[in-house]
């Protein structure tokens, strides 16, 4: 688990990189190491009670919010998703398609991003093969996705999880078309549409900085395609993520509004004072998402739940369907 | 010797006492997935390379600038996603741009194909003074070549596009390309020039982006 502090190497197997920040990461573990230490604790005592993990009682989702620990992280994950229920219902459904004929061109565009998929993780040489597998099925399964490129690193990072192949096809599949569906899908219409309501979102809340942004000529598409489309695997901290994973298979695809407004409205200040949009790509490239804020996971898990205030499925849908009329004109 | 690329991303003028101009222009990067336009972007704006460039996604916005004798031309670079699906988004970023270069893969067949499709869509969507330069990346893999220099030349030729050999690799022709751009572009005096194709004062393309950038 957690406990690299001086290691260039993380728990998940990668690579720090040259500029990593040891004395804020230092900092932040000294306190996360305890947090961790007595949450695992806290589930053992929840998984003794036999807890149903595919029930999302207030209980559990209070648990969730504070971290799953790694060791029950899979399971988890599967079950408060509903992956593992539909697992059962075709047990054989990934072996079977393995066992198909594959399309040469997705073949192709897969193999094209195995090498470039997290090429500085040291455990994941060996996990190119069960990468491959996963998405090369998920491609033939879901002929409306296919291949898309940012899979290769939700699929990879959930093999860093569960270790498996087929828990991550299920999760994926989960992920692609129940928790943000047609965000991979040949036309993206649901990415365009949540990348104009990101901006609306950011509008309402800190006015200022949306036109900020817009002044400076920052198009959100740059900012946040990558955000969505990943989930924000490879875009922040590993830990980071898997903490918002958590949250995203038990509540859904509002925890990532939660948490794009919270990157944006933590950094009010810094993007307020970048007077050039070199500036700004720069921030959004770095300090936004690689800085403290972003690296102290548990205090971030906190502030997605208060910075961005009140964030209701029905406000969110409604403004959905407006920016979906304005895109699709 | 006239050209000096400027590291960091910010938007410092370039020092230096004969400075009197600055014009800044927007450029587009497109092509086939893997080509290697990020990695040509990373090589004339950071002299790096990176064997495994991870693929970009959306798009990504990083600038650099050229000095030309008393003239200092800062690129806004749009690199673009290169798989199919993201095509949908590329209209937001070479609508408006001064330049382009489109990228295919000298050992690639169909990425040259694609970028005669590119550039067909720029001739007839982008601004109509659009400077286009076609780059046969990956030269330093030329005993695996698929395309032949003469063939995509003569392309290029009947085309009106600049046209050079890259390697983000080795560094061969990235600046020389940017630099071949920067020189067809019209540098006019700064103040007042509105025309399209022109490299604009700072202040006048902070106003035009609010119209560029609008969500579509
Ligand atoms: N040998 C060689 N390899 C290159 C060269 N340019 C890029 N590559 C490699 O080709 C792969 C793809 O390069 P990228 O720069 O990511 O390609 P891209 O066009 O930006 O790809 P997308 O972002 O997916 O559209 C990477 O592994 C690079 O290291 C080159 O000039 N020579
Ligand atoms: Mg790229």
């Amino acid at each position: 688990m957690a406990n690299s502090k001086f290691s260039d190497v993380d728990e998940y197997g990668f690579q720090r990189p040259e500029d990593f920040d040891y004395l804020v990461y230092e900092k932040f573990m000294s306190s996360y190491l305890k947090v961790l230490t007595e949450r695992q604790i806290r589930w053992e005592t929840l998984k003794r009670k036999n807890t149903d993990f595919s029930k999302l009682t207030r209980t559990l989702k209070r648990y969730i919010r504070k971290g799953i620990p790694t060791s029950y992280r899979t399971e988890v994950w599967m079950k408060v998703s509903g992956a593992y229920q539909n697992q059962q219902q075709s047990p054989d459904l990934y072996s079977n398609l393995l066992r198909a004929q594959f399309d040469r061109d997705t073949v192709e565009a897969i193999k094209i991003d195995l090498p470039r998929t997290f090429p500085d993780n040291i455990h994941f040489e060996t996990k190119k093969r069960q990468l491959f597998n996963v998405l090369i099925a998920y491609a033939h399964h879901n002929r409306d996705v296919g291949y898309c490129q940012g899979l290769n690193y939700i699929a990879g990072l959930l093999l860093i999880v569960t270790q498996k192949e087929e828990p991550t096809f299920w999760l994926l599949k989960m992920i692609v078309e129940k928790i943000v569906p047609s965000y991979h899908t040949k036309r993206m219409t649901n990415l365009i549409r949540d990348l104009a309501v990101l901006k609306e979102l950011i509008k309402l809340k800190v006015p200022e900085v949306n036109n900020h942004i817009e002044n400076l000529g920052l198009p959100y598409t740059v900012i946040a395609s990558k955000w969505f489309v990943c989930l924000f695997a490879e875009v922040l901290p590993t830990e980071t993520v898997l903490r918002i994973w958590d949250c995203v298979f038990a509540e859904g695809y509002k925890i990532l509004f939660r948490v794009g407004i919270t990157l944006i409205v933590a950094h009010r200040n810094v993007i307020l004072q970048a007077d050039d949009i070199s500036v700004l790509a720069e921030l959004f490239r770095n300090e936004i998402i690689k800085g403290e804020i972003a690296t102290d996971c548990h205090n971030f898990m906190k502030n997605i739940f208060k910075v961005p205030g009140n964030l209701k499925r029905r406000d969110l849908e409604r403004l959905r369907l407006i920016c979906i009329d304005r895109t699709n004109c | 010797m006239a050209t000096t690329p400027r590291g960091g991303g910010t938007a410092q003028r370039p020092n230096g006492a004969s400075q009197n101009k600055i014009c800044q222009f927007k450029l587009v990067l497109l092509g086939e997935s893997a080509v290697g336009k990020s990695s040509l972007v990373l090589r004339f704006v950071k002299g790096q390379f990176h064997e495994y460039q991870e693929s970009t996604i959306g798009a990504a916005f990083l600038t650099q600038t050229l000095c030309i004798d008393d003239t200092a031309v800062k690129f806004e670079i749009w690199d673009t996603a290169g798989q199919e699906r993201y095509h949908s988004l590329a209209p937001m970023y070479y609508r408006g741009a001064q330049a382009a270069i489109v990228v295919y893969d000298i050992q690639n067949q169909d990425s040259f194909q694609r970028a005669k499709t590119w550039v067909k869509e720029l001739q007839r969507q982008a601004s109509p003074n659009i400077v286009i330069a076609l780059a046969g990346n990956k030269a330093d893999l030329s005993n695996s070549r698929v395309v032949e220099y003469e063939e995509a030349k003569q392309y290029a030729e009947e085309n009106g596009l600049l046209f050079m050999e890259t390697s983000a690799k080795t560094a061969m022709n990235v600046n020389d390309i940017f630099l071949a751009i920067a020189k067809k572009l019209p540098k006019n005096d700064g103040a007042g020039n509105q025309g399209s194709g022109q490299g604009r004062r700072l202040a006048e393309v902070e106003q035009n982006r609010q119209t560029n950038n609008c969500c579509k």
